[in-house]
Parts: C-alpha cells; structure tokens; sequence
C-alpha cells in the first residue's frame, strides 16, 4: 500500500504566519514569527540560549499550539486537523530531540524501530531497514545494545536513526551536534546534508555551534528575544 | 526470522509492585466482606424462617394422652413438620425465667405445651391446629410468632442493609483507590506517553499500551486478593462447621456455594476493569493537554 501524498509543489513544506507562543509561566517566548520552509530546503535556526529555538521546533514538529497565529505543514493548517490526522502528520516529521528522548528499556534496534511500531507494522517488515540505517550511523555493531549502555554520542546517532527511519519529509533536529565531539557533530551534519540531497527531505536544524554552520552554504535563521531574523554574517541567501 | 519486541512499556518497577499490593489487599477485604454478607442474609434468612415457623399451642385443662392426640394430628398435616408435646421439665425450664429455680410448685396447674415446627413456606396450620384441638374438645389457643417475626424479619432487613451499605463502600473506595494508585503509577511514565505521542502514535494505541498492561496488573492482584479470600473463608467454613446451639445460629453463614464463587471470580474482573478504565481516562486526559 502507498502513502498518499498531495502534490504540493507549490506548497512550502512549512509557512508560519504571524505565530506567538507564550508559556503561563515564563510568558511571552515566540513574538509574531514569520517563516517559510520550502520544500526540500535545508536550513539553520541559530541563536542565544533561551532565545526560543526549542519552541519554535516543538511548535513545528506539533509538540504545542501556538498562543497566536497559523502553522500550516504540508499544506495543511495544524489547528484544522483532528487528533488523527496530527498523528498522521507527526509521522511525517521526524524530530532529533536535543535530550534525545530515547526509551531506556529499548535496544538501539528498538528505539529506532519505533516509529515504525507504533505504525502498525512487524518486524519482519522493518528489521533490515533498521539495521541499514543503524549501520549508516555507524551503529552496525551495537543493534542490540541496551540504550543505558551506549555512549552519549551513541544515544545521539540512535536518536537520528529514529527519526529518518520513517523516511520524513520534513526533519527537524534540536542541537544534534551537542553532545557529540566535532568531527562527529560534523559527520551527522554532512548525513543531514546527503539525505537533503539525496532524498529531498526538508530539513531544519537548530544549533549555536557557528563553527560547524559555516562550513555548510545553506540559509540561516537567527532567533533573538523571540524574534526571527535572517542572520546576515553567516549561512547563505535565500 | 524476525525479531522478539520488548513490550514498549518498560517491566513493573517499586511503584507498580506497590500498586498490585495496594489492589491485591483491597480486592481481599471487598471479596471478603461480600461473602460475609452474603452468610449474613443466609443466616438471616435461616434465622427468620425458622421463627416465623415455630408455633406454641397452649392446652388447658386436658390430660397427656388427648394432648398427644392432638400433637399426633398436628403432626401429620402437610405443612408441619413436627408437632410434639412438651415434657413438664421442659415446660418448668420455659417458665423458670419468670417463677425463679426454685421449681414449681407442686399444685399449681399447668397447661400441655405443644411446640410445632411449621412450614410457613406452604402454609400457616394455625387454623387447622385450632379444628384439631376443637375435634378433641380441648380448651387451647394457638400462639404463632407472626407478629414477633415481622419485627425479626424487620431487625434483619436492617442488618442485611447496613451489611449491602457496608459492601457497597467498600467496592467503591476499592475502585476509586484503583483508579487514583493507576493515574499515579501513570504520570510516572508520562515520558513514555510523550516519546510514543510525538512518534506518531495516535491516541487510542497509547491508551491501549497503558489498558492492557493495569488490565493484567490489577487482574493479577485482584486474583491474588481473592485467593487470599477464598482460603480464609475456607478456614473459616472448616473450623466453625462443628458450631452447634442457637449463637451460632446468628452468626453468617459462611460457605462456598456457586455464588460465592461468583463472588470471587467477579472480584479480580472487577479490579481489572477500574484499573482499565483509569489508565485509560488519565492517558487520554494527558494526551489532551497536548496538541
């Protein structure tokens, strides 16, 4: 059976108009956020600590509602979708957690076989796609490592494995080079990049490792205060 | 070959262990006090009906023999099951509460005392002891329990609602401890509920997760609660069966009939089924916190 998918050509992969997001809280952290991701783009958001990168990626992977405004993914506005159809989009995305968010009773394999699971399928249908993609992290030989056992730089490539095990069309990854050395923090960016290329998966990454932008000629979104700017001394035009 | 799947819930830990002991007791003390109840209707109903059917027929002025005669009759009408007459020890025992120990005095007239166990579920023989005692021309009246039995019957009405009353809270603070010791072993686990969310899955599989795994929990320990139950009323059954005279007769009637069965069957589907819908409402009510 095929997933349907709607042509949308000349639909960005993500459009957020005039969208605030504030916390009871903390208040106000996202003010009037204008933004478009084009489909198969990859850029950089960027910015200080608590600038509001993490909210702006939970509002787009539909972790929370906008206080104010419209997201609209995929061609479709996020608050005209029912419960159902928001899993159905969820498992379009697929989203690096920056505390990776990996279930601790799982093995590597299980971990990423999760998205997969809770589609409904066995695992007969996924288990060498899996290891594929656990190999191509270069996790080929801990497949059945419990996640406590793997190190933080492991836990990472795992939570990365998780999220493109679903093939998303949209990827979203908060700080996925933190806990990792440089020269893996550059590795997983270039894998990032190849999977731009290759696949055309739309994807948007969140990091304040400059050093590492730099090295990539993509666009690059600045957050500050809540506010979105287009950051001019790094990253490419759009 | 494809590979075995760990469950996505992650094995019972200190918290769900408590949360089996907190169902498994409470599931004991509800199967418990049912069952007690239900020997105490047995008993009550045991207890009344025997009152109801105890007739005393009181015969002046006649001897031994007609009264016999008369106890013989009684006896043979379809409704009763024994009519005898009582012996002047026994009659000096009925009245000993009211003339003191020191016995009768030996002059004094004594009516014949005809004690008859009837079965009221047939019929009331009153009447027809009367026509007896007339056929034999003997001076008598018929004296039932009608009137003091109703005010027994109405004694045991209470008991047994103070008895349901007592069940019935019970069950219910059961099931509302079940219900809020499973909203807490959840919200330990609202990390799971997150990543699964956030994974794609829809609402109804992660609320089924979460089903399943307190369905069994709790049918375990209301099984385990039963058990328990069932072994202490057994102890209960075997040592008191030799109880004789009329206190035992006020105490319930402990036994292990098809109902009590029932009884202890239903317990543990009972728990299982409060955990299930707990699990299930705090997971969907998490879940709608979120978009």
């Amino acid at each position: 059976m095929t997933r349907f998918r709607p042509d949308l050509s000349d639909e960005p992969a993500v459009r957020l108009d005039g969208v605030s997001l504030a916390y009871e809280r903390t208040g106000e952290v996202l003010t009037e956020i204008d933004l478009v991701l084009r489909q198969g783009s990859f850029t950089f958001l960027t910015g200080p600590s608590g600038a509001g990168k993490s909210s702006l990626l939970k509002l787009m992977y539909l972790a929370h509602a906008p206080t104010r405004g419209a997201i609209r993914l995929f061609g479709r506005q996020t608050h005209e979708l029912k419960r159902k159809q928001l899993a159905a989009t969820r498992r379009r995305i697929g989203v690096v957690f920056q505390e990776f968010r990996l279930l601790n009773h799982l093995t590597a394999f299980e971990n990423v076989a999760l998205p997969l699971r809770v589609a409904g399928q066995k695992s007969d249908q996924y288990q060498n796609e899996v290891i594929d993609l656990l190999r191509w992290v270069g996790l080929g030989e801990r497949v059945d490592a419990p996640t406590p056992s793997l190190s933080g730089g492991e836990q990472q490539r795992v939570a990365i494995a998780r999220a493109l095990i679903n093939k998303p069309d949209l990827l979203i990854a908060d700080e996925p080079t933190g806990n990792v050395d440089p020269e893996m923090g550059r590795k997983i960016l270039r894998l990032f990049a190849e999977l731009n290329k290759r696949v055309g998966t739309t994807i948007l990454i969140a990091t304040h490792d400059l050093e590492l932008i730099r090295e990539f000629d993509v666009p690059v979104l600045r957050l500050s205060d809540g506010l979105l700017v287009r950051d001019v001394e790094y990253g490419a035009a759009e | 070959m494809s590979r075995r799947e760990s469950p996505l819930l992650p094995v019972a830990d200190a918290r769900e262990a408590a949360l089996f002991f907190v169902i498994g007791a409470l599931c004991f003390l509800a199967a418990l006090a049912a069952l007690t109840t239900r020997g105490t209707y047995k008993a009550a109903e045991a207890w009344g009906a025997q009152i109801e059917g105890d007739i005393t027929v009181v015969m002046r002025d006649t001897d031994r023999r007609t009264a016999e005669q008369a106890a013989d009759q009684a006896a043979s009408l379809a409704n009763v099951f024994e009519a005898r007459v009582l012996s002047r020890e026994e009659v000096e025992a009925l009245l000993e509460p009211s003339l003191g120990p020191g016995g009768m005095p030996d002059g004094l007239p004594i009516p014949m005392l005809m004690a008859v166990q009837a079965d009221m579920a047939v019929g009331d023989p009153s009447e027809d002891i009367n026509q007896i005692l007339e056929g034999l021309g003997i001076d008598g009246d018929v004296a039932g329990n009608a009137g003091y039995a109703d005010n027994v019957r109405g004694a045991l009405g209470v008991l047994r609602l103070v008895a349901m009353s007592i069940v019935a809270l019970l069950s219910a603070t059961a099931i509302a401890v079940i219900a809020f010791a499973t909203h807490a072993a959840l919200l330990a686990r609202r990390d799971i509920v997150d990543v699964l969310h956030l994974s794609g899955a829809e609402d109804r599989y992660i609320a089924g997760l979460f089903e399943r795994r307190f369905w069994i929990l709790a049918l375990q320990a209301g099984m385990g609660g039963a058990v328990a139950a069932l072994m202490v009323t057994a102890l209960i059954v075997f040592t008191g069966s030799g109880s004789q005279g009329v206190e035992s007769q006020l105490l319930p009637r402990l036994s292990l009939d098809f109902w009590d069965i029932v009884i202890l069957l239903v317990t543990p589907i009972v728990a299982g089924l409060a955990a299930r819908m707990a699990a299930r409402l705090t997971v969907l009510a998490s879940l709608k916190d979120t978009l």
